[in-house]
């Protein structure tokens, strides 16, 4: 019964985070470009809502995290993160891998022309997020260096995150080559849910331990 | 219509500036580039070609208007 | 945004006054004429003037303007390049992927030998001072291009910026100019608008290169609908003669979506650019036209197997025995390249019907059309344009002069006849259009040293904005779509421009006068698209014209200009271009000009056409 209840919270798990964009992108009606291109979206997509997926596979998840134990609660949380990190670390430079397999735009002008766009919100808004990115992974890593408090380092990781989330999120909503109606309100709702629960765990809960 | 969708435009302006029949706008408010005048496509791809985050797709069909006697 | 109610549009009609009469006329007897309103989204009398001061204007922003430019800016001159489109991404530059460069260290024929080839393929209608020119410097130029990077991609925006950067030459992309401004018979400037900022344009220039292109009636399958030979038109109304108009381009189309340009060039213009060396043809005529037209409108092309299509009909246009498709002209045929405007590509796949032209079955390689297409083609991809460097504004001698002064052409804008009256050198029409910049821009530059600064009237200013600006400021009219769609289905049937009978041209003839007194007009503009659509459709009427006039007057078959009636070559009388002019009373005249002589101001022998 126990295991059942949490390979089922699991499934769940799965189900939001990689079934449901899965069935969006194919349910949407988007024009299909080369194979190239199209695996560089889905597993760019399957990044961004694993990366999602993070406030549900931590401390914040508390019915999650009453099934099984801390340590493993910590794993999953450091493998998701390190995993959705390395894709949308190479998300910039996914969008230009095309560029390498044609004769028109090089693959440097292409990359210097999309992170120079500073017209555009969706452009800064993903190198603020691309940076905060950054700092939050250098932070995870570099945990015990910092001879943090653990409430301190909860508190910085947490709210590095929701910035970090919002502009990404934002960015996504923005400019996302997939982000017609259906996906922007799946990845706000997770968002919003996600929030709901680190501002729960981190203003109200401080006090208890 | 020939030039069928731009997404994930990150409003550069190379596919505006590359169309020689001036289909692609830029959307003030969006930034973002826009098939404004459809109609006008020649089918040339240019403005896929130019665009450095490969946004836009093109189909070869052209539905041309049916022929009336004053317009 | 027709948003406006019958009651108010009749109010508005009832309120016009002259040309809208008829119009509100119609609206008085109650009938709904929304569809001749004209709803403009920008006031006509807020558009800013400009005027920019220059000695050399160059017009035009493909590779004979990339040449002109330069040039004119490296002999001395001050410079300023203008374009409808973007430089290097507008006309028909962006889509040549071969260029010739005659290489006397490696070709086997002398320069003497090569212009005597051309001729022959040309029955004599080449200009063989041009054709020579082109041999001699076109290597020259394609080092150029080299060093700028042009081979190393598809694209040729950038290696065309890198030039026109390093030297700070300005430049205005997305400005169509629409007029040429003559005082004391010499041009002294042009004027035009930009589509993106309301902005009416004026430049002073002590000379003007128009590298405008060729054009066409906005086809379907050529991309080419960006060019309507406007730099030949408005030569035409300042009175500079123009030659050329009853040559075609017989390129076809695929059956299946015939107007994506694109795909019926496989992916050709995907790729970089390559030289090609010496191999001429005789390309791109009508033949493909009359066996359509024979059979029943079955055209088949590029599939192995086929047999021979033009055995299956017999007649039609002339093809010297020399050049005939079975032969391999003048050279080794790269990779079965039918038409040889394409690089030879690496491996033997499909090859959609794309320059092939008349040449039947190109498969001898046993290649074909794409699979699932069958090879069927239909014509007229490309109507309205004649042939490279066949069309345009006539020279007076061998630097790209016109028949006024101060005002030059080169490339496609050209009618030069490099080539003659049907495509003979492969590659040519690229590395023509960059042999002839460069002359003309040199040329410029020379003659604006010894000419004075000229500014021009405020009148002759005033009166250009308003013809400029007429159509936006027209309460209701004819939507430029319509006419040239109108125009295209008077002009491109098959019966029509390519095999070509006296009755059914007079026919054509009289409709396309009426788009011109009584369309023409009429046509309006709501925005800077529109506003460029309506001078657009209104150089194509002119251009019909003149394609209609021209087909008429040369009763003969010769090259790619098919006369059902006429079908035979007439050497006794038809060794001559024809040129046309505006004259003083604004009709259109036409007069013959004999092979390898040069123009005059003055007309030669009119000939007037008897309507
Ligand atoms: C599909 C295709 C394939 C071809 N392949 C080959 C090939 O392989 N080899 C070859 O030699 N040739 C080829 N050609 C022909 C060749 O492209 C042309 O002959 C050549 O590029 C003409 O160059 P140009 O500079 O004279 O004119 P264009 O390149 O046509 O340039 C005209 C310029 O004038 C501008 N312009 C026009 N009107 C106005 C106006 N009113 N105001 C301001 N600017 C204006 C346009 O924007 C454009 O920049 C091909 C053509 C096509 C369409
Ligand atoms: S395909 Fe060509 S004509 Fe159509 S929008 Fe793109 S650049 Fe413009
Ligand atoms: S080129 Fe691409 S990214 Fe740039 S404006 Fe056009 S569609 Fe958007």
């Amino acid at each position: 019964m126990k295991t059942q209840s949490y390979i089922l919270r699991f499934s769940v798990l799965i189900i939001t985070f990689i079934g449901m964009p899965l069935f969006l992108y194919f349910s949407g009606n988007f024009q299909k470009r080369t194979t190239l291109m199209e695996t560089i979206s889905i597993v760019t997509i399957l990044g961004f809502s694993l990366l999602l997926s993070q406030f549900f596979t931590s401390r914040l998840n508390y019915k999650l995290m009453k099934k099984i134990r801390m340590v493993n609660v910590v794993a999953i949380h450091r493998f998701i993160g390190y995993l959705f990190i390395s894709i949308l670390i190479f998300h910039p430079f996914f969008i230009i891998i095309p560029k390498f397999f044609d004769n028109g735009v090089t693959p440097s002008d292409a990359f210097l022309r999309l992170i120079t766009t500073f017209s555009s919100t969706g452009i800064i808004l993903g190198l603020i997020a691309y940076a905060s990115m950054l700092i939050l992974m250098i932070t995870a890593f570099f945990r015990f260096k910092l001879h943090l408090h653990y409430k301190t380092w909860r508190n910085l990781h947490g709210y590095l995150t929701l910035f970090f989330v919002i502009a990404a999120t934002w960015h996504v909503v923005d400019m996302g080559r997939h982000s017609n109606m259906s996906f922007s309100i799946y990845y706000i709702l997770m968002v919003a849910i996600g929030m709901f629960y680190l501002i729960r765990t981190n203003l109200f809960k401080t006090a208890k331990k | 219509m020939p030039i069928k969708s731009i997404n994930g435009c990150i409003g550069c302006e190379e596919c505006i500036k590359s169309c020689p029949t001036d289909v692609i706008r830029l959307n003030p408010d969006s930034k973002k580039a826009e098939i404004l005048y459809p109609e006008d496509c020649q089918i040339c791809h240019l403005c896929r070609m130019y665009c450095p985050v490969d946004a836009i797709v093109i189909t070869p069909d052209k539905s041309i208007p049916v022929i009336v006697s004053w317009g | 945004m027709k948003t406006e109610t019958n009651n108010l549009s009749r109010r508005k009609f009832i309120a016009l006054a002259g040309g809208g009469v008829g119009f509100a006329a119609i609206a008085g007897l109650g009938m709904n004429i929304d569809w001749a309103l004209n709803n403009p989204e920008i006031d006509a009398d807020t558009i800013l003037k400009n005027t920019i001061n220059t000695d050399v204007l160059v017009v035009g922003g493909g590779m004979a303007g990339l040449f002109a430019a330069v040039k004119a800016h490296d002999a001395g001159a001050k410079v300023m390049l203008v374009s409808k489109g973007r430089l290097g991404a507008s006309g028909q530059t962006p889509f040549a992927k071969g260029i010739f460069a005659y290489d006397k260290e490696k070709e086997k024929l002398s320069i003497d030998e090569f212009v005597a080839k051309v001729s022959r393929s040309a029955l004599g209608t080449n200009n063989q001072t041009y054709t020579r020119q082109l041999a001699e410097h076109s290597l020259a130029r394609v080092n150029e291009l080299k060093e700028w990077g042009f081979f190393e991609s598809s694209l040729y925006n950038k290696s065309f910026s890198k030039p026109i950067e390093e030297r700070n030459i300005p430049m205005h992309e997305r400005v169509t100019i629409t007029h040429l401004i003559k005082e004391d018979d010499r041009v002294v400037g042009a004027a035009g608008f930009s589509i993106d900022e309301q902005k009416v344009l004026f430049y002073q220039a002590k000379s003007v290169i128009l590298c405008t292109g060729a054009g066409g009636f906005k086809p379907n399958g050529f991309p080419i609908c960006d060019l309507t030979h406007d730099g030949t038109v408005m030569a035409y109304n300042i009175g500079a003669k123009v030659t050329g108009k009853e040559w075609n381009d017989g390129h076809p189309a695929r059956g299946e979506n015939p107007a994506a340009c694109y795909d019926g060039w496989g992916d050709m213009f995907e790729q970089k650019p390559s030289t090609t060396s010496i191999e001429v043809r005789h390309d791109l005529g009508v033949d493909m036209n009359y066996m359509a037209y024979m059979s029943g409108g079955v055209a088949q092309m590029g599939r192995p197997g086929m047999g021979k299509q033009e055995n299956s009909v017999s007649g039609g246009p002339y093809r010297p025995e020399e050049f005939s498709s079975e032969k391999g002209q003048g050279g080794p045929s790269k990779d079965g390249e039918k038409d040889g405007k394409r690089p030879p590509r690496k491996d033997g796949e499909d090859r959609p019907p794309r320059k092939e032209g008349e040449d039947g079955p190109p498969g001898k390689e046993g290649k074909g059309g794409p699979p699932g297409m069958g090879g069927g083609v239909v014509g007229g991809s490309s109507a309205g344009m004649s042939i490279h460097k066949a069309e345009g504004l006539v020279p007076i001698n061998d630097t790209c002069e016109s028949t006024i002064p101060g005002l030059y052409a080169a490339g496609d804008a050209l009618g030069s006849y490099m080539a003659g009256g049907i495509y003979t050198q492969i590659g040519s029409s690229l590395s023509g259009s960059a042999v002839q910049g460069a002359i003309a821009g040199e040329t410029a530059a020379k003659y604006s040293k010894n000419i004075k600064a000229h500014s021009i009237s405020a009148s002759k200013l005033n009166a250009i904005e308003e013809d400029i600006l007429a159509p936006l400021k027209k309460e209701a009219g004819y939507s430029p779509a319509w006419v040239t769609q109108t125009l295209q289905s008077i002009m491109i049937p098959n019966f029509i421009i390519y095999i070509k009978k006296e009755n059914l041209m007079k026919a054509a003839l009289a409709y396309v006068e009426e788009l011109r007194d009584h369309h023409v007009p009429h046509l309006r503009a709501s925005n800077l698209h529109e506003l460029r659509l309506a001078h657009e459709t209104k150089n194509m009427v002119i251009s019909a014209e003149m394609k209609l006039r021209a087909s008429l007057m040369r009763k003969e078959s010769r090259c790619s200009h098919y006369r059902l009636d006429y079908p035979e070559l007439d050497n006794e009388n038809w060794q001559a271009w024809i040129n046309i002019f505006k004259a003083e009373d604004g009709t259109m005249q036409l007069e013959k000009q004999p092979f390898n002589t040069w123009a005059t101001v003055e007309t030669n022998s009119k000939v007037e056409f008897n309507s």
